[in-house]
């Protein structure tokens, strides 16, 4: 999907640049706001709801199963304005998440971007820019 | 309001409104006229879906202009604040969805929508679906309202600028940064820049909180008129809690539970 709309793009460092955000329902006290990691694995399931949108990503484990992690997201209201869509995320989708993790340690964090296999990035702050 | 600084009276002659209480009453509108109608197509136009813009600097409530300094407590407000910051974080503030307070509330990164009748300015703010009444119909505020996230508000308009008192504002976590009293007087003034760019400058008044009126900047808002305001039901998904020693935690087990 294009969304080529430079404001856009500056709302969207303006958000992952913490500014914003902090007014919305959004607390950070449960992520470890100073780190960031990658994990990759396949989308299990895409919640568009509110206060926010969750993405749930199967990755593989030591064990030969799978972990679900859960990663939460801007709003449904907020994203649906910027390109983003209830069908953006489909179960089975490969995806590279870059997140804050939790805390405690827990398999989840806050989402900061999302990268597809052929280059695709989905921003939380709503920009999603196609190879 | 004790005010004994010459500036600051001058200040408060200047630029502030007179609030006019009276004990609180019902008021009986009668039926708007063809006239009250068309009084309304002169007025300034905002109606309309506007979303505040983001950036300017400024480190909390963002689409304001840079604040020069903090609030202006009095000695006995500043010991409050003093001590309130030296308790815990308190996490379950934004874990529980409630919303925030006035004037917190008007600085969301959703939309509002504004509608302009008879005797009435009301706002429908996305953000946790809530609303805003003010009311342009001549009433006085009430002396001993109860207490409310939004409180009860009364408008002028002032040429092109509505002018808008709130008073009776209940003690709600991220309303203002700040302790204030039962006193508390927001102002804001709206007004257009251009036809699609609304401001809103806000400033509060206490008489036992702060030595001064304090003005919290202006807000910018754009208008988007292929925007409509879309539910926002904070409860429908919430993963957030807070536990017994108030510590925020996060609902990860389960992803089945959520909705859809």
């Amino acid at each position: 999907m294009k969304n080529t709309l430079p404001e856009t793009v500056i709302l969207a460092s303006l958000l992952v640049g913490s500014t914003g955000l902090a007014l919305a329902h959004h607390s950070f006290a449960a992520f470890d706001m100073a780190s960031q990691r990658d994990i990759s694995g396949t989308v299990k399931k895409f919640d568009w709801t509110n206060p926010h949108t969750w993405v749930w990503i199967d990755v593989p484990n030591d064990h030969g199963s799978v972990d679900t992690w859960g990663f939460e997201g801007m709003s449904p209201n907020y994203l649906a304005r910027r390109g983003w869509t209830r069908g953006t995320l489909k179960p089975g989708d490969k995806l590279t998440v870059t997140f804050r993790p939790m805390k405690n340690g827990e398999n989840g964090g806050m989402w900061v971007s999302g990268k597809r296999p052929n280059g695709g990035v989905l921003l939380m702050g709503g920009a999603i820019t196609d190879p | 309001m004790r005010c004994t600084r010459p500036t600051v009276v001058a200040f408060l002659a200047a630029s502030l409104p007179l609030a006019r209480f009276a004990a609180a009453q019902k008021v009986t509108r009668k039926a708007p006229t063809a006239q009250d109608w068309a009084a309304i197509a002169k007025l300034p136009d905002f109606n309309g879906v506007w979303e505040m813009v983001f950036g300017g600097g400024a480190a909390r409530g963002g689409g304001r202009s840079a604040r020069v300094a903090g609030p202006p407590l009095t000695p006995a407000y500043a010991a409050k604040a003093q001590a309130e910051r030296a308790q815990p974080a308190r996490e379950a503030e934004t874990a529980n969805c409630l919303p925030p307070g006035l004037p917190a509330i008007m600085g969301q990164p959703y939309p509002m929508e504004f509608l302009l009748t008879p005797g009435q300015v009301t706002i429908v703010i996305e953000a946790y679906t809530q609303v805003r009444h003010i009311y342009t119909d001549g009433r006085p505020l009430p002396e001993d309202p109860d207490p409310t996230f939004y409180g009860t508000s009364v408008g002028v308009w002032e040429g092109d600028t509505l002018v808008t008192q709130t008073v009776g504002l209940e003690h709600v976590a991220r309303g203002l940064s700040f302790p204030y009293s039962d006193k508390l007087r927001v102002v804001e003034r709206f007004r257009l820049t251009d036809p699609d760019t609304m401001t809103i400058e806000t400033t509060v008044i206490d008489p036992e909180a702060l030595a001064m009126p304090y003005s919290m900047g202006t807000r910018t808002l754009k208008r988007h008129r292929n925007w409509t305001i879309a539910e926002y039901v904070c409860e429908e998904n919430n993963r957030n809690f807070v536990d017994a020693q108030g510590k925020a935690g996060i609902h990860l087990a389960n992803p089945e539970a959520s909705p859809k």
